[in-house]
């Protein structure tokens, strides 16, 4: 079982402030530090995944120096395009002063002493307020439900927020006060005359001066900084600066390695078909061409999946196309997409008024609809969506003698490394997870069905064998954004003001306060949800339930602007009256856009505004019209994520989120027929090309340097909703259903 | 799990039938063969021997498939349909643009002269386009001739 099952609950009371930010002497001359270190931690299995040298020994760690002065920081959290391992080492390198140039990064080891306790409060106690992450008790107990959710995950745009505000810069400033006192102490001078730059240590008025390694071995014995103090703004010499990123050269020059790239000795190859239709099974299989075909090994009836094992992966595709399958019947063979909608707005009709789920409820929506003066009602839908990560869902096992190796690209490392123990029938410390870059997450990678399939294989044929799925069997195979349904009733008064809102959809997935709109100041609201049983498995998809309701709220509201008269940005501009960081971010977007000012014929103009994952972004799209189809011209975005780390990642952030959410508005579409997803490849699940690709201005808002909010995500919401009530403007055509590729505009 | 050697086809129905268990094994495992052993011959052909060399030849055209088709009507690739070439004069295949030299060699596609070709076309026919393809085993050669003989007969 998992070290989670084996952590007594006696251990809780041993929590001290010493033990929760630990340091280590390290063998050789180098200084480690580490936030999550517990009394008894089996410390000995990490030395081999992340000792360098001969004399360097790791204790558990976020940062190290090692004798030639460089400074590695290791990063509990996966790379998968968004930057976060420079932003990372960016925060940890500032406060430590070290010298960008000579940082090294390290992905943590897939172990549970790395899950982010950060993260861990963030989900479990939202609306906790500590001041220090050091305060033993709850940060403890955090570190263990954390760590029993196997929380070293990436995702929600956390990494920065979370991991890197209180966690990467508090190793980085314990490090150096801990070099500093090791210096003072050497140096027989007040540790306040020392200053700190560029990894090295000045003591100004004696002349003296000494790189980090020379103070690495002392500085691991010096007493631990209960609270080390944070640098502020002013002084952030690397944060805020857009640093290259770490990983461009060997992305580059191709030698970056993702999970598809995995090479073991002896390996063979794996193509896979699952049941098309969820829950059915394989009941027989035909498999006597296959058996004939080169270079075919294994053929394998997995029960819920077919799978070939050949020398080659396009050997083992083309045997598995022969394989003739019949799969049992199911509840939802029958389904298709009308059918699901239908489904929904019945869900939606028996819940009317006063049913369904409340999700928060202010006022009497009900008496302010019926006594408003103008009123508004309206249904959106977004269908299913598919992630499409460019590199597809793979994995590569191996499991001999009581042991398990697995390979892959994964956003959980530890969920990956417990549901591959699962599969094998093993325990969580016989199985070593190897992580490699991701070839884009958007969510997909946080689930591990590709990690448990390539294990059960690999236990089958005894030697290693690497999974691969085709484009085929990752486009219908996947966890979906959910298809949704969404209805509103807004109210308002004889000024025009925004007095009703109500709202009532299908599912709610994630995060939870996506549906509402605090930000906005409307008197009287409610919004519930009703849930409505689907098949497909739903998973999360970049900005997972924002992707939904940021649609839903921004039509919605420009449809109340039109119904009061309104321009959408005014309209806007009353609803954030009393917040004025909120209110900054929109001005800023209609200001960059030259909002007002006259358009070409046919072309239209669309604001929309959702704050979401702590972050505060505004996005005008300039739309033209005049084809058969919408052309996206511009975007202009004003973003606050209270401090750009970086702000060439966020910028690169901001124009990606607004590529994926582009496909999406314009094309994405996985539809059920039979109760098959009807989607196959590119063909038919197209992605936007460069030529649709908009110019994107961004522009920065440093908000409030200490409430960070994530940059993976929140650029996506707006989009849709800012491309539409474009489209509104310019045609006074009101879409309520995407994609847009569902409507003609001849 | 014991396996059995360069057996060509071993059925393995798993004894397990509770489907609860988070992680089944295969309910059916065809071991072809294991790693690293040879390829399996098949153990007969269906049919004569004639048969059985197309049927090669079909396999050894599937290089050839690259840039040629064989099925009537089927456009042209980077060479041109080799249906009903046999009997034809070099070079003759409509909407096909081929090399001066080709088009000058004054060859009728006989199986002789197919054989001689693409053993290696570029020494037979120098200035030709086709620089890839040359099947140098005898046998190979034989086979595809079969094959693409069967082609016109169907």
């Amino acid at each position: 079982m998992s070290e989670t099952a084996t952590a007594s609950p006696a251990k809780k009371g041993k929590w001290t402030r010493r033990a929760f930010i630990g340091a280590g002497v390290v063998a050789g001359s180098a200084l480690v530090v580490g936030v999550a270190v517990r009394p008894g931690n089996p410390i000995d299995r990490l030395n081999p995944l992340l000792a360098s040298g001969e004399n360097e020994q790791l204790l558990n760690a976020w940062v190290k120096v090692d004798a030639d002065n460089i400074v590695t920081a290791v990063i509990p959290h996966v790379e998968m395009g968004q930057g976060v391992y420079t932003a990372l080492a960016q925060m940890l390198a500032d406060e430590m002063d070290a010298d960008w140039n000579k940082v090294r990064i390290l992905e943590a080891p897939a172990d549970m002493q790395y899950v982010s306790d950060s993260i861990g409060r963030d989900f479990l106690f939202p609306n906790l307020d500590v001041p220090a992450i050091f305060e033993p008790t709850v940060a403890g107990g955090i570190l263990e439900l954390a760590q029993a959710m196997g929380l070293q995950f990436t995702g929600g745009s956390y990494s920065v927020r979370a991991t890197g505000q209180r966690a990467m810069r508090t190793a980085g400033a314990a490090a150096r006060e801990m070099l500093v006192a090791a210096a003072a102490s050497e140096w027989q001078v007040p540790a306040s005359e020392i200053s700190t730059a560029d990894s090295m240590i000045v003591h100004a008025s004696s002349g003296r001066s000494e790189p980090f390694a020379k103070f690495a071995l002392a500085a691991a014995e010096q007493r631990l900084p209960a609270k080390p103090t944070l640098k502020s703004p002013e002084n952030y010499k690397i944060m805020g600066q857009p640093k290259a990123r770490h990983d461009i050269p060997e992305k580059v020059d191709g030698s970056a390695v993702f999970g598809i790239d995995a090479d073991v000795p002896g390996m063979k190859y794996a193509a896979v078909k699952a049941a098309p239709v969820v829950g059915a099974m394989v009941e027989s299989i035909d498999a006597s061409t296959a058996k004939t075909m080169p270079g075919v090994l294994q053929i394998l009836n997995m029960g819920d999946f077919v799978a070939v094992v050949a020398d080659g992966y396009w050997q083992a595709q083309q045997a598995l196309n022969t394989i003739d399958t019949r799969y049992s019947k199911t509840d939802g063979d029958e389904l298709d997409q009308d059918a699901l909608f239908a489904r929904y707005a019945a869900y939606l009709d028996e819940a009317g008024d006063e049913g369904g789920d409340m999700e928060t409820e202010s006022g009497d929506p009900a008496k302010s609809f019926a006594e408003a003066v103008t009123r508004v009602e309206a249904e959106y839908k977004v269908p299913f969506l598919a992630h499409a990560t460019m590199e597809p869902m793979n994995c590569t096992a191996w499991v001999r003698d009581g042991k398990c190796d697995v390979w892959s690209s994964h956003q959980a490392p530890v969920n990956a490394r417990q549901a591959a123990a699962d599969a094998a029938g093993l325990a969580f410390e016989d199985v070593t997870y190897h992580n490699a870059y991701l070839g884009g997450g958007f969510g997909r990678r946080s689930e591990s069905d590709n990690i448990i399939m390539a294990t059960r294989i690999a236990k089958a044929t005894g030697y290693p064998v690497k999974m691969i799925w085709s484009r085929e069997e990752d486009t219908t195979q996947d966890h979906y954004r959910p298809s949704a349904t969404s209805r509103f009733r807004g109210g308002l008064d004889q000024q025009g003001q925004a007095v009703s809102w109500s709202n009532i959809h299908t599912h709610l997935f994630d995060p939870k306060d996506a549906p509402t709109l605090p930000y906005y100041n409307i008197p009287n609201h409610r919004i519930r949800k009703v849930d409505v049983p689907t098949q497909l498995r739903f998973g999360p998809w970049r900005s997972v339930d924002h992707s939904q309701h940021g649609f839903f709220i921004e039509s919605f509201v420009d449809e109340m602007a039109h119904a009061a008269g309104k321009d959408g940005y005014a309209f806007r501009r009353e609803l954030l009256a009393g917040s004025p960081r909120h209110l900054k971010v929109l001005d800023t977007a209609a200001k960059i856009s030259g909002w007002g000012t006259p358009l070409p014929e046919k072309h239209g103009r669309g604001i929309a505004f959702v704050p979401s994952f702590g972050s505060i972004v505004a996005q005008v799209a300039e739309v033209d019209m005049s084809g058969s189809r919408p052309k996206v011209k511009k975007v202009y975005v004003a973003a606050d994520p209270g401090f750009v780390i970086n702000p060439d990642g966020f910028i690169a952030q901001m124009e990606s989120a607004i590529a994926y959410g582009l496909t999406a508005a314009l094309y994405g579409e996985i539809s059920i027929k039979d109760g098959r997803v009807q989607q196959s490849n590119f063909h038919d699940y197209p992605m936007l090309r460069i030529n649709e690709m908009p110019e994107v201005e961004v522009a920065l808002i440093n908000g409030d340097h200490q409430r960070l909010g994530g940059g993976g995500e929140p650029g996506l919401p707006p989009i849709a909703p800012a491309v539409t009530n474009a489209i509104f403007a310019a045609t006074g055509t009101r879409i309520r259903e995407l994609p847009l590729s569902k409507h003609s505009f001849a | 799990m014991a396996l059995a050697r360069n057996i060509a086809c071993l059925v393995i129905l798993a004894l397990t039938a509770c489907s609860s268990d988070p992680a089944p094994g295969p309910t059916e495992q065809i071991i072809v063969r294991e790693p690293g052993a040879a390829p399996v011959q098949p153990v007969a052909v269906i049919g004569d021997p004639a048969s059985a060399l197309v049927a090669e030849g079909k396999a050894v055209f599937a290089n050839c498939s690259a840039c040629h088709a064989v099925e009537q009507d089927a456009p042209n690739g980077a060479g041109p349909n080799l249906f009903g070439i046999f009997g034809k004069p070099a070079a003759e295949v409509s909407g096909f643009s081929y090399s001066d030299a080709l088009q000058a060699s004054g060859i009728i596609w006989t199986t002789a002269e197919l054989d001689g070709y693409i053993a290696n076309p570029t020494a037979k026919v120098p200035g030709t386009t086709m620089v890839s393809g040359a099947i140098e085993d005898a046998a190979k050669r034989a086979a595809v001739i079969a094959y693409l003989e069967s082609s016109m007969a169907n």
